[in-house]
C-alpha cells in the first residue's frame, strides 16, 4: 500500500509561489536555460562535471526558496530499485580490465569484480538522474502552467515558419503537466479501490497473462476517466470559440530583461564548462 | 464535426494520453512481472499506441515523444545509456507505426486477415527452413511452435470481431517498432554490454511478452472507449 500514496506526492506539475528571483525569471529564458542543463548533463560523464552540475542544481533550488526535502520525496519509492540497479551494475558492469589509473580493479576477490569505472558509472548516473529530476520539477513549481505554454510557444516560433504547429504542441504539453497530479490521484484511487476489494498487488512473474490483465483491469478505468476528462475539457474549449493559435492575441505580453539574457548567457556557458571538463584531466 | 472541433480533440486527446505516459513512467506503476532476465515488461509505451490508433499518426507521434522524455528521466533507462539517440528518437515511431497499421486495417474484413495469418505463419516456416538447413532440432522446434500459435491466433481470431483483432495487431506492431528501434539504436551506437546477439537475446525474451501485454491492453482500453465489442459475452478481459 505504501507505493500507492506515493502517487499523490508527485511534485512534477504543481506550482508553488514563492515570489523569488526565479519565479520572477521570463518562461522562455528558462527553457532555454532548462535546455542547455539537459544538454550539459547528457554530456558529463565524469565525477568532477556531473557533481558540479548537481550542486548548481541545488543551489537554484536553494535560490528558487522551495524546500529540497519536499521535491526528493517522490523519489523514496524509487530508492530501493535504485539500488539493486547500483548494486548489479557494480558486480557486473563490463568495463573492468586489470589496467591502471581509473579504471583498475578496486576489489578482485573470486567472480567479484568492482573497478572504479563501474563506481563512477553509478556516481555519474545517480548524479545526473538527481539534476534532471530537480531540474524538471524546479521548471513546473517556480513557472505557471499558462507561462509555460507561453514560453513553450515562444521558443516553438521559429518552427511555425516551417508550418509545424508551435502553439497546439505547446498546448499538448500545458495539458499534460495540468492532469498529471490529477490522473496521478486518480491512479491512487483505482489501485486503493482494488486493494480493499482484495486484488492482489503483485503474483508469481511465471503467471504473465494473469498479470497482464490485473495490469489491464488497473489501466482501463485510468483511461476511460481519462476520457471523460477530454470529452469535458472539449466542450468546455469549444465553448469558449478555441481555435488554435493562428491570430491569437495575448493579454498579457512578455519582454526580455536583463536576468533574462544572464539566464541564457550562464545556461550556454554551462554547456561550454561541462564540454571541458568533459575533455580535461580532471577524474 | 467542423474541422477546428478535430483540432481540439486531438490537442485534448494528446494532452491528457501524454499525461498518462508520463504517470506510467515517474512512477513504477507501469511495469510488470514476466519470466525474463530483465525481470519486468513496461506498458509505458501505451499511451503512444492508443493514442496513434485513437487520433492517427501525428497524436502517436508527439505522445511517443512524451514516453522517451519520461524514459530519459527514468534512472532505471539511463543507468544503461544516456544517448539521447537510443533513448529518444526510437519511441518517436511507436506511435506512427501503431496509428498506420490501424488506419490500414481499420476496414478490413476477416478473410483479408486470415490471409495475413496465412502468409506471417509461412514467412515463419519459411525461416525455420532456413534455420533447419543448420541446425535441425532448432528449425524443428521453430516449425513446431509457428504451428502451435498459429492455430492459437486462429482459434482466438475466429470468434472476436474483425476490429479487434485489428487492434490487437496495431498493439503489437506498436509495441514490436519499440522494441527492435531501440535495440537496434543501442547495437548501432555501441552501448557497452549490448552486442548484436545480446540484443537479438534480449528481444526475444523481452518483445514477446511486451507485445503480448501491449495487445491485450490496447484491446481493452480502446474497446471501452469506443464502446465496442460490448455485445460478446464471456469477454476475457
Amino acid at each position: 500500500m505504501a507505493n500507492y500514496e506515493a502517487l499523490r506526492h508527485l511534485t512534477i506539475g504543481q506550482y508553488i509561489p514563492t515570489g523569488s528571483l526565479i519565479h520572477r525569471l521570463d518562461p522562455r529564458a528558462k527553457l532555454v536555460a532548462l535546455g542547455c542543463f539537459i544538454v550539459a548533463s547528457v554530456l558529463a560523464g565524469k565525477y568532477a562535471n556531473a557533481l558540479l552540475l548537481l550542486l548548481l542544481t541545488v543551489a537554484l533550488v536553494k535560490l528558487s526558496r522551495l524546500h529540497l526535502r519536499s521535491m526528493l520525496a517522490t523519489l523514496t519509492p524509487v530508492i530501493p530499485i535504485l539500488l539493486v540497479m547500483a548494486l548489479l551494475q557494480l558486480i557486473f558492469y563490463g568495463g573492468a580490465s586489470r589496467s591502471g589509473g581509473l579504471n583498475r580493479l578496486l576489489v578482485d576477490w573470486g567472480p567479484l569484480h568492482i573497478s572504479g569505472e563501474s563506481v563512477r558509472v553509478i556516481v555519474v548516473t545517480w548524479a545526473r538522474f538527481a539534476t534532471l529530476f530537480l531540474l524538471v520539477t524546479l521548471l513546473t513549481s517556480t513557472t505557471t502552467a499558462s507561462a509555460l505554454t507561453r514560453g513553450l510557444e515562444g521558443v516553438l516560433r521559429p518552427l511555425t515558419r516551417l508550418r509545424l504547429p508551435g502553439h497546439e504542441i505547446a498546448m499538448v504539453g500545458t495539458i499534460a503537466l495540468r492532469f498529471l497530479p490529477i490522473l496521478g490521484e486518480q491512479l491512487e484511487a483505482i489501485l486503493q479501490a482494488q486493494a480493499s476489494r482484495g486484488v492482489s498487488e503483485t503474483s508469481s512473474r511465471w503467471r504473465f497473462l494473469d498479470n497482464a490483465r490485473r495490469m489491464a483491469r488497473m489501466v482501463v478505468p485510468l483511461f476511460v476517466d481519462a476520457y471523460h476528462r477530454a470529452e469535458e475539457l472539449i466542450l468546455a474549449m469549444q465553448a469558449r470559440c478555441y481555435h488554435g493559435g493562428k491570430g491569437r492575441t495575448y493579454l498579457v505580453s512578455f519582454t526580455y530583461r536583463f536576468s533574462d539574457y544572464l539566464a541564457v548567457a550562464l545556461g550556454a556557458l554551462l554547456v561550454i564548462l561541462v564540454g571541458v571538463l568533459q575533455y580535461s584531466a580532471l577524474p | 464535426m467542423k474541422p477546428s472541433d478535430r483540432g481540439i480533440r486531438r490537442v485534448v486527446t494528446a494532452g491528457l494520453l501524454l499525461a498518462i505516459t508520463l504517470l506510467l513512467t515517474f512512477t513504477n506503476v507501469a511495469f510488470i512481472p514476466v519470466p525474463t532476465p530483465a525481470g519486468s515488461a513496461t506498458i509505458g509505451h501505451i499511451p503512444a499506441i492508443i493514442g496513434g490508433i485513437l487520433e492517427g499518426p501525428l497524436v502517436g507521434l508527439i505522445v511517443g515523444l512524451g514516453f522517451g522524455f519520461g524514459c530519459f528521466m527514468n534512472p532505471l533507462v539511463t543507468a544503461v545509456t544516456n544517448d539521447p539517440l537510443v533513448i529518444w528518437l526510437p519511441r518517436l515511431f511507436i506511435g506512427v507505426a501503431a496509428g498506420l497499421v490501424f488506419m490500414l486495417l481499420r476496414r478490413a474484413n476477416k478473410r483479408v486477415l486470415a490471409v495475413m495469418l496465412v502468409l506471417l505463419a509461412l514467412l515463419v516456416l519459411y525461416y525455420s527452413y532456413q534455420v533447419g538447413g543448420k541446425i535441425l532440432w532448432l528449425g524443428l522446434l521453430i516449425a513446431f511452435l509457428t504451428g502451435i500459435g498459429a492455430l492459437a491466433l486462429y482459434n482466438w481470431a475466429r470468434g472476436e470481431e474483425a476490429i479487434i483483432i485489428s487492434l490487437a495487431i496495431a498493439g503489437v506492431v506498436g509495441s514490436l517498432t519499440n522494441t527492435v528501434l531501440v535495440l537496434s539504436a543501442a547495437v548501432w551506437r555501441k552501448v557497452p554490454g549490448i552486442g548484436p546477439e545480446v540484443a537479438l537475446g534480449v528481444g526475444l525474451t523481452q518483445g514477446i511478452p511486451e507485445a503480448i501485454l501491449s495487445a491485450i491492453v490496447v484491446v481493452a482500453v480502446v474497446s471501452a472507449l469506443r464502446q465496442i465489442g460490448k455485445r460478446r459475452r464471456g469477454s476475457r478481459l
